[in-house]
């Protein structure tokens, strides 16, 4: 292998992106779900032969991070020499390299004359997957039974062709199974594509050096991981942030973390996090080293690859029992988006003193989503599930940016005229939320406000909100941002919603959702004008 | 002697202007370069007329290209613009879409600020809903407001763009009529970008607005310096040229002005040539653009970023990536990787002596023999190859290579990156990209042509004659044209024949009325439909040409096989019309000769130069213009502006106009 041509293996990784990215094109373009088609919640991943990442798209960081597990756990389970050239599986749980049930996997390996080689990996947000609520987000899930349909690994298609008993079964589990039909149609395409373009990449270099270049890929991320955890000064930090509820009386749910910085290894301990909650917002181990990943390689600074060896030198210790590892039946829907997030915060807090310029003050660190699910007259349900933005947190050199999403999450909003078109609500105002970034050297961002008139006799709406108590965080000085506001208008009076609710509307309620501001930094009294 | 028997065409870029001129009788043709004048445009024009020995007097036709406009708003130099909105949505170009292009960098900002700063967006209370019906009407009271603000603001252009305007444009309408005269400029969203998301139109229909201004300005004194009437057009997006008037209403349509006509050009080189899939590959300094050209036309797209804001309206689908003979190469832990940061054309790549004191793709081209070390650049710059080596030797002995085997390196690892750009277009349209042919113009493309055919699996490569001058010449060559493209979503399941057959006959006028009022016959106008199709539940659409009166079973059907073609399934859902697209044609026959470049023919010598498998090899330098028969690689065939690479393993012939045919050789 010393023999690599480092041009080849330049040449090759920008093909893994590539096909990667061609996955994420067909998803975005043919899809159903506003959802995927819209709001772009899906991401595509190639992975070696052993379930290692190698390729991914420009997606969202949560998913890429648990990817990095996804084929690895599933190997553990259904061994690949069970698997045959034409075969795809199709699984949700959080056992098998999994995040939250909604989040639908579509793995294919890919055989180069009778060898495997390597999978592609689709994940899309299905807007429902069954289970108590519509939508598939229930606040007050005891587990995730209540939450959605469960789907161990199935054989969803082979060289024949789709499975249609899988299929049908899946799809009779779920609330809207012609969009659903249509997304899965489009992740299957995807993974398709990519086998294409993995199978040219080894017709044209030789199976061999496609190997040896994937194996060779890990090495180079793992150095740079090295080198950028070198880049920091040893020692112990610690830092936590909290979630605004899910404590044994509804108090905020403590996440903690302790990182030990030596020479170029890291060890992230999350264990002094908050035992398992009694909200949907536990999550799975994946979730919580994944966040841990993306925190690393930012906190660098440098533009490096997210190969399986960049994990290599990071070392991530969850507590058993607690809310990053509540076992397996354990509800998990908003964690996936919301914990994930604190986790970061978490990090980022704790390298405060140490490396303040390398960071921005906390931002809308949450999905800040609003689902509503509309019951259609053939009993079918059409559901829009919604994000929000807030301020960007500022940083040593800059304002906050308004209006934008952070960190792991990368969803868009649905404009208005979408909205319009295809659900029964008018979208009455959308704006940006004035003074609502904190103050400091630089301000944080301002959120945005958004307004939802109910026109259909009945409508079931989720919360999914976080930063509605505890507000971000400023740095260095600088001041939070205001919280998150959910509000309903009905008949006049206008009463608060929890972050994380459940409820059902009718004709002329109105909703509103703030979204928070972002943290100042640096000190108010010297603000740059 | 007769005057004014000259038709022009022009591009100006960023470093020079080129020009490319045809003699209506005999068809001579000239071609000369200028440098461009950012600050004195119109000056650098008549330069350019000058430089192939001809003045005002001697102009027919004048057709030009340019992206000076939008650069203009790209580099923030913006005119006093205000946004009018609905009430509650004046916020719409600052909230955007959420989405950021760069995941895991913190230091730069997630999105452009909006065009339009936000005490310059006002909201007049009035709504409509989806299907166009007036929810709230717009009241007298409201205009008088904004009117008043208008003039207290003293704002130069004003874009007006209401929640739905795409279905019923009734509001926009009275505002239009009740601001004419108010504020010197104005556009309305429903005729500048009539279609669904607010974001996007408001976005569209403020870069308009933004570059109004500038536009008139400019083409006033164009027009007073080249009185030609109907002969003085500009080239736009969508790839054909429009008339000054048109483009002073909607300059929106320069914005891709310049890399549209190469595209234009490289269409009308694939129809003579018989070619029925091509890709063009225009590889410049510090951008290289593709396009894929299937049976002689280019594809279209809908939205385009423009300095991190989407434009929207119906162009080319010109791809561009930040690479190009400026890139600089870097070295880290993660491996080699080229751009995205460039030298740009200050100070440039170290071999242009001119203080680049980092590695770029051109100077790893320097090292490998391929440019000429006499040669003068634009006649300012003279290549310093032993600056290349220095600045390309620390890379090498990192990696433990030589210098000629790493800058093969280099140049390979760009290749890739130019196929990604490749890949992307062609999966884009469902296409197998190793069918096209690659047709390579701008200063980098003939250099780099059959490496990226190499890696890509390309099998020819044609380098058009002008190549230097490709743009200047798809302003000359191109069709006059104008579209016109609008949001009616109708489901085929219960199709509104009447309604849809009213619609088309909207789009139709509109779309002639510019040509016609041009002068242009109207029986002499060809009309081309497309339907943008998709399944119901789905946003994305994709483009169905259709003729008139519609006949839908043939349309589904085209629809069904497409989609299959495109994502590899159909299903049996219903489908619907998102919008329909209409362009109206007046196709233009401009034949030329071989061009006179109008220099002194490079002298032929020999030149060591390295290729694939590492030793120097003696090369044919051979003059472009002296080409007759077939030569085989190595070779470097050059002319007074470019270079074509011609390694072992291929060979190259040129035909009676000028253009370059490369092949692998018979093995």
């Amino acid at each position: 292998m010393s023999t690599l041509d480092p041009f080849v293996v330049e040449v090759i990784r920008h093909g893994l992106s590539a096909a990667a990215e061609e996955m994420s094109l067909v998803m975005t373009r043919s899809a159903r779900s506003p959802l995927l088609r819209e709001a772009g919640d899906l991401s595509s991943a190639i992975t070696d032969a052993e379930g290692g990442l190698v390729g991914q798209g420009r997606d969202i960081p949560i998913h890429l991070g648990a990817m990095a597990y996804t084929i690895r756990e599933l190997l553990k389970a259904c061994p690949a020499s069970g698997m045959k050239e034409g075969d795809a599986i199709i699984y949700n749980v959080g056992a098998l390299g999994g995040n939250h049930l909604n989040d639908v996997k579509v793995a294919r390996p890919v055989f180069v004359d009778g060898k495997l080689i390597a999978f592609a990996l689709s994940l899309a947000h299905w807007p429902d997957v069954g289970g108590t609520w519509p939508g598939s987000y229930l606040a007050r899930a005891v587990d995730t039974f209540q939450e959605a349909i469960r789907i161990p690994p199935l054989p969803i298609a082979s060289s024949a062709g789709v499975n249609r008993p899988v299929l049908d079964f899946i799809l009779a589990n779920v609330r809207d199974p012609v969009s659903c039909e249509g997304d899965l149609m489009a992740q299957l395409a995807a993974t398709t594509a990519a086998e294409r373009r993995i199978r040219e990449m080894c017709a044209q270099y030789g199976t061999q050096t496609f190997v040896d270049t994937m194996a060779r890929l890990h090495d180079l991320s793992e150095a740079e991981m090295r080198a950028a955890i070198a880049d920091l000064p040893d020692g112990i930090y610690e830092g936590e942030d909290f979630l605004d509820d899910g404590g044994p009386n509804g108090e905020p749910s403590r996440i903690h973390v302790k990182i030990e910085i030596r020479g170029d290894e890291a060890t992230f301990d999350l264990s002094g996090s908050a035992d398992k909650v009694s909200t949907f917002c536990n999550t799975t181990p994946f979730i919580a080293r994944s966040a841990v990943v993306y925190a690393a390689r930012i906190m660098s600074g440098r533009d490096m690859q997210q190969n399986a060896g960049a994990l290599r030198p990071i070392t991530i210790i969850t507590r058993p029992g607690s809310i990053l590892e509540p076992g397996w039946n354990a509800a998990v829907a908003a964690g996936n988006h919301e914990t994930s997030m604190r986790v970061v915060d978490a990090i980022f807090l704790a390298m405060e003193s140490v490396i303040p310029e390398k960071l921005s003050a906390g931002g809308p660190a949450t999905s800040g989503l609003l689902a509503f699910a509309e019951p259609m007259p053939d009993q079918s349900w059409r559901m829009l599930y919604e994000v929000h933005g807030g301020g960007e947190g500022a940083r040593h050199d800059r304002d906050g940016c308004p209006a934008t999403r952070v960190h792991l999450a990368n969803t868009s909003n649905t404009p208005a005229e979408v909205i319009e078109a295809n659900y029964a609500i008018r979208v009455e105002r959308q704006a940006i939320r004035r003074d609502s970034g904190g103050r400091g050297r630089h301000k944080g961002g301002d959120g945005v406000i958004r307004s939802y008139r109910v026109l259909a006799p009945s409508m079931w709406l989720t919360t999914c909100v976080e930063r509605t108590v505890m507000p971000t965080y400023g740095l260095s000085g600088g001041e939070p941002g205001k919280p998150y506001v959910v509000t309903l208008e009905r008949d006049g009076a206008t009463e608060p919603l929890a972050g994380k609710a459940n409820l059902l509307l009718k004709a002329g309620d109105l909703v509103t959702l703030e979204g928070c501001g972002g943290g100042g930094f640096g000190d108010p009294a010297t603000q740059v004008q | 002697m007769q005057t004014r028997v000259w038709d022009i065409g022009t591009d100006i870029g960023g470093t020079f202007t080129d020009i490319i001129a045809v003699e209506s009788a005999s068809n001579e043709t000239r071609i000369a370069k200028v440098p461009s004048r950012p600050d004195a445009p119109v000056r650098a024009m008549l330069e350019a007329l000058a430089a192939v020995g001809l003045g005002a007097n001697d102009v027919r036709r004048f057709v030009h290209g340019t992206t000076r406009v939008t650069n203009a708003l790209v580099e923030e130099r913006l005119p006093r613009v205000a946004l009018v909105a609905t009430a509650g949505f004046e916020d719409v170009l600052e909230i955007a879409r959420y989405r950021r292009e760069e995941l895991y960098r913190l230091d730069i900002r997630p999105k452009a600020p909006p065009l339009v700063p936000p005490a310059l967006c006002f909201g007049v209370k009035e709504r409509l809903d989806h299907t166009g019906a007036v929810v709230e009407p717009l009241p007298e009271a409201e205009i008088e407001r904004l009117i008043a603000w208008l003039k207290a603001n003293e704002v130069q252009s004003v874009a007006i763009c209401l929640l739905h305007s795409y279905a019923n444009p009734v509001h926009e309408k009275m505002l239009a009529e009740r601001l004419e005269g108010v504020v010197p400029h104005l556009c309305v969203s429903h005729e500048i970008n009539p279609e669904a998301r607010e974001y996007e139109r408001a976005s569209s229909t403020a870069f308009n607005a933004a570059a109004m201004p500038i536009a008139v300005e400019y083409l006033t004194e164009l027009e007073e310096k080249l009185p030609l009437g109907a002969g003085l057009q500009v080239f736009h997006s969508a790839g054909a040229m429009v008339p000054v008037p048109a483009v002073k209403r909607r300059p929106l349509v320069m914005a891709m002005s310049g890399p549209a006509a190469g595209v234009s050009a490289s269409a009308r080189l694939a129809r003579d040539l018989g070619r029925p899939r091509v890709l063009t590959f225009d590889m410049g300094g510090t951008t290289t653009d593709v396009c894929l050209i299937v049976d002689g036309a280019a594809e279209m797209t809908d939205t385009r970023m423009m300095g991190g804001r989407p434009l929207r309206q119906p162009m080319l689908a010109v791809h561009s990536i930040g690479a190009g003979g400026g890139s600089i190469v870097s070295l880290g832990p993660g491996g080699l990787t080229v751009g995205p940061k460039s030298a740009g054309s200050v100070p440039g790549p170290a071999c242009y002596g001119r203080g680049g004191d980092r590695p770029t793709i051109t100077d790893a081209n320097a090292v490998l023999g391929y440019l000429d070390p006499e040669a003068r650049l634009g006649d300012t710059i003279q290549l310093d190859v032993e600056a290349a080596r220095r600045f390309i030797a620390p890379i090498a002995k990192s990696l433990g290579l030589g210098l000629t085997e790493t800058a093969l390196g280099i140049v390979k690892v760009a290749n890739a990156s130019m196929a990604r750009a490749l890949r992307r277009v062609t999966v884009e349209r469902g296409v197998d990209g190793r069918d096209c042919t690659l047709l390579a113009f701008g200063g980098g493309g003939p250099m780099h042509a059959t490496g990226l055919a190499d890696i890509y699996g390309l099998k020819e490569i044609v380098v058009p004659a002008a190549s230097s001058a490709f743009s200047a010449l798809g302003c000359l060559t191109a069709d006059f044209s104008f579209l016109q493209q609008r949001t009616v979503r109708m489901p085929l399941n219960g199709f509104p024949q009447a309604a849809f057959a009213e619609r088309v006959g909207e789009l139709v006028k509109e779309a002639t009325t510019p040509l016609i009022a041009n002068g242009i016959a109207e029986r002499d106008i060809a009309i081309e439909h497309v339907a943008l199709m998709r399944y119901a539940a789905q946003s994305d659409s994709i483009p169905i040409g259709f003729a008139m009166p519609l006949d839908t079973a043939v349309l589904e059907a085209d629809f069904h096989r497409r989609h299959q073609q495109l994502f590899g399934y159909a299903t049996g859902e219903s489908c619907v019309i998102e919008s329909v697209r209409v362009q109206a044609v007046k196709a233009s026959m401009t034949p030329f000769s071989r061009p006179d470049v109008g220099r002194p023919p490079v002298t032929e010598r020999v030149r060591d130069c390295v290729f694939e498998g590492g030793q120097p090899v003696s090369t044919a330098i051979i003059a472009r213009e002296t080409l007759t028969a077939t030569v085989s690689g190595p070779a470097i065939i050059e002319d007074a502006w470019s270079t074509v690479v011609v390694p072992p393993g291929w060979q190259a012939r040129a035909d009676d106009l000028g253009n370059l045919f490369l092949n692998r050789s018979a093995a």
